[in-house]
């Protein structure tokens, strides 16, 4: 048999392909991405980027309701999208398998809340799997299918970024061919009426029972014996903190759970009645531990293991240690790195159409409710000028809310991009045409889903399975909501976004400004259009330039006034232009024009 | 080290490499990471596990990339205070990682200066002499026995042709310590290439073997 190094991810989709899946849905989003762009690379399989993460749950339910197998992927925050279709499917049932992957951010490397996404079991009733490595990945993958199916329920397999991200070695297997079932006309099965769904949901509880029972008996609920002093001791614990708690304490008998939801509580039960010590080990909330205290398990857990951040082997292990296990490893808290080096967080990258705006917006000294998108990096230094991100489509609802409020002095707007405005943008912005509020929105248009890799939306020319198809436009767009004054800017002229902005702020109605540059990385990332430099001499440090926070821009050793001068790389300056737009004493010129 | 039984001999009694591999978003870390896993595959009988950086890593800042390999490896991240062997594309990188190396471990190091944009606009001040602080007495990864390899990549490379292999410079200085055969490293460089960069970049490994690995001269 193949074995291959894989991205968690990566090995989520050669199992749905090996289960014969045929029509994977989603909107990207971190840590998921992987999944749905390596299953479009698959031969036989039709994959799309969804305009959300609910319009591609619904795909590929009607796909699975169509008789065949489908998938669907999302992050944490795409699965409270899409819990609406979420809930109600494990309602419906399915006719051909259907697999829902949330993959989960504990420590929050990208994303906005770290929550704990198998509550969403417990919520929809939805059997849950958690794989904890790219071989579970690929094994859980391929089983769910046939559990969907077995059961007749759409089946969720968590992931933590921790097993999306990593990469470990994957036995793969040969694909089955799925012929494509009878779809079949169910109105009281697919129909969620009262009167249909009220004997829904007692069948929907008998197949959770059932499915506990499957879960006792499964070699998916394995006991590891343990070696050595803590040979007594038990662990119980699932996914990617199996990992860190198996590398934090190898010796320790193990109760490996890779069905989360329902538990096997009898399983549980006997495991515990053998050993002297039992933890659960988990990340996050006491999901498992508060499950197993109402059931009558004794078992220590969260006052040894923080419900913060994602759960590594030493953070593990110096639980164990704290809880009194004589771990030498993991006696004293080590350095990770010196954090007096200066810090390097990610940047608007050079010639990002995003800067010219952001700097126009800080000039004229707005607030600004952000959406999410690489133009929350504006949230930080040296920019540092944004009053809210906090989730997809907020922007515009939320400057509404705040006009409403009696907005600000100087004015605010709400900043949102192509795929973001797509995405949950366009029925804020409706509402507020709609409640005659005069809010000024700025869609960030760089023509890609960027922050999360370059994905296709519906700005482009392209569909992720290369198909061609007719670029949305944003403007006629906004006109047909009702927005009468729509201003079409290009970000790389300063004076421009200036006054697009005055202008859209002193309009009485709602106005919209489109910016018109694309993203410098995706598709393809751009040359340079002319390089930029500095004539030293005629630098006074004035430091205007250095506010864009352009990583192109360095100081140099020579001082004026107490302060840097500054020189352009010209290895990395794309040609925006933007810093000498900025430059008062003409310092800064095309390469070649002085 | 490059036969069979110094490889089995290297790797015998649960031993583990712990390869962390840092720099800034944009720098290559990611494609050496996955020659250092490859080759460690490609020798066969061998567990490699790896997690890199996550979040928006191509947008300028630090990434690093963790890769374990042994006979049995359970976690694809390294721990603090374990790292063995540290490969810093990046200077100031470098001497921001360098306490988890392990007592006695490896660091190579690249001469390369990335400065952030944070230098110019906050407090923080941007640490030229990494090196120098990295190589003198008191500091605490040097009194607990680090070896430091300091090698000019960016040189190095732009010899070899261009300065886009710099990365495959310092993979080859790192070959030096592991007990892989040189052509498992160059099938694995060639995995990772484009078959029109090959001949450059096997030129560069060669040249990174020379400069800064266990017979490197630049080795203090």
């Amino acid at each position: 048999m193949e074995t291959v190094l894989m991205l968690g991810n990566e090995a989520v989709a050669r199992g749905a392909w090996e289960a014969g899946v045929q029509v994977a849905a989603a909107y990207p989003g971190t840590p998921s991405t992987e999944i749905v762009t390596n299953l479009a690379r698959y031969d036989g399989v039709y994959a799309e980027w969804s305009t959300n993460e609910k319009v591609g749950y619904e795909v590929a339910l009607g796909a699975a309701m169509g008789g065949v197998r489908a998938l669907t992927a999302m992050k944490s925050a795409g699965a409270s999208v899409a819990a609406d279709p979420l809930i109600s499917s494990v309602y419906t049932g399915i006719c051909g398998g259907l697999v829902v992957i949330v993959a989960g951010d504990p420590g929050m490397s990208s994303g906005m809340t770290e929550q704990d996404d198998r509550y969403f079991g417990r919520i929809s009733s939805m059997p849950m799997l958690e794989p904890a490595d790219s071989q579970e990945c690929h094994d859980f993958t391929r089983l769910a299918f046939d559990l969907s199916e077995t059961y007749d329920v759409p089946v969720m397999v968590r992931l933590s970024i921790q097993t999306a991200h990593q990469k470990s070695i994957v036995r793969v297997g040969e694909q089955v061919e799925v012929a494509r079932k009878d779809p079949g006309r169910h109105t009281d099965k697919y129909c969620l009426l009262p009167r249909f769904s009220r004997p829904l949901h007692a069948g929907l509880l008998e197949r959770v029972a059932r499915l506990r029972e499957y879960a006792e008996a499964s070699p998916l609920t394995r006991v590891e014996p343990g070696t050595g002093a803590f040979a007594r001791i038990g662990v119980i614990t699932s996914g990617a903190a199996y990992i860190s708690a198996r590398e934090a304490l190898p010796g320790a008998t193990y109760l490996k759970l890779g069905m989360v939801h329902p538990l096997p509580l009898e399983a549980i039960r006997r495991f515990a009645a053998t050993v002297e010590r039992l933890f659960v080990v988990e990340e996050l909330e006491p999901y498992l531990e508060e499950q197993i205290l109402a059931a009558g398990v004794p078992v220590e857990g969260k006052q040894w293991f923080s419900q913060l951040g994602e759960l590594t082997p030493v953070r593990v292990g110096r639980g164990f240690f704290a809880a009194g296990l004589d771990l030498p490893r993991w006696a004293e808290q080590k350095a990770a790195e010196d954090d007096s080096v200066i810090p390097r967080p990610p940047v608007l990258c050079t010639g990002c159409p995003h800067r010219g705006m952001a700097t126009a917006m800080r000039k004229l000294d707005l607030d600004v409710h952000g959406d999410i998108g690489c133009y929350d990096l504006t949230s930080l230094p040296p920019v540092s000028h944004m009053h809210s991100a906090v989730e997809m489509g907020a922007s515009i609802p939320m400057e509404q809310g705040f006009t409403r409020a009696g907005g600000s002095k100087k004015g605010s707007l709400a900043v949102i991009g192509d795929s973001t405005f797509l995405h949950s943008g366009l029925t804020g912005l409706l509402n507020a045409v709609h409640q005659r509020t005069s809010v000024t929105v700025l869609i960030q248009d760089n023509s890609i889903t960027a922050m999360t890799g370059g994905q296709t939306n519906p700005v482009n020319e392209k569909t992720l399975a290369g198909v061609a198809t007719k670029p949305v436009d944003l403007a006629a767009i906004c006109k047909a909501l009702g927005v009468e004054h729509i201003k079409i800017v290009d970000p790389y002229d300063y004076a421009a976004c200036l006054a697009a902005l005055k202008a859209g702020l002193a309009y009485d109605g709602p106005a919209v400004i489109i910016t018109n540059r694309p993203c410098v990385l995706f598709p393809s990332k751009l040359g340079a259009d002319g390089v930029y430099e500095v004539d030293e001499a005629l630098c006074n440090a004035c430091q205007q330039c250095m506010k864009l926070g352009c990583p192109s821009l360095h100081h140099t050793e020579a001082v004026f006034k107490k302060r840097h001068k500054v020189e352009i790389d010209a290895s990395t300056c794309t040609g925006c232009s933007l810093c000498a737009q900025l430059c008062k004493p003409g310092a800064i010129t095309k390469a070649g024009d002085a | 080290m490059s036969t069979p039984d110094a490889c089995a001999l290297h790797y015998a009694n649960g031993v583990v490499d712990d390869i962390m591999v840092v720099g800034v978003g944009g720098q290559g870390v990611i494609v050496a990471a996955a020659i250092i896993a490859d080759t460690a595959l490609l020798h066969g009988d061998l567990e490699v596990k790896l997690s890199e950086t996550r979040g928006m890593s191509q947008r300028g800042g630090s990434v690093s990339s963790h890769i374990r390999i042994g006979k049995s490896v359970v976690a694809p991240s390294i721990s603090p205070g374990e790292v063995d062997y540290l490969l810093a594309f990046e200077k100031a990188e470098g001497l921001r990682l360098a306490p988890s190396v392990v007592p006695g471990g490896v660091a190579i190091v690249n001469t390369q200066q990335i400065v952030p944009p944070l230098a110019s606009s906050t407090e923080y001040a941007y640490p030229f002499d990494a090196i120098e602080r990295m190589r003198g007495d008191s500091h605490p990864a040097r009194t607990d026995g680090l070896r430091l390899a300091v090698v000019d990549g960016n040189a190095i490379a732009a010899q070899a042709g261009d300065l886009k292999v710099a990365g495959v410079v310092l993979v080859g200085a790192l070959s030096t310590y592991l007990p892989f055969a040189v052509e498992t490293w160059e099938q694995a460089i060639a995995r990772n290439v484009p078959a029109s960069w090959l001949k450059m970049n096997l030129a560069a490994f060669a040249a990174g073997r020379g400069a800064g690995g266990s017979e490197g001269s630049e080795r203090t």
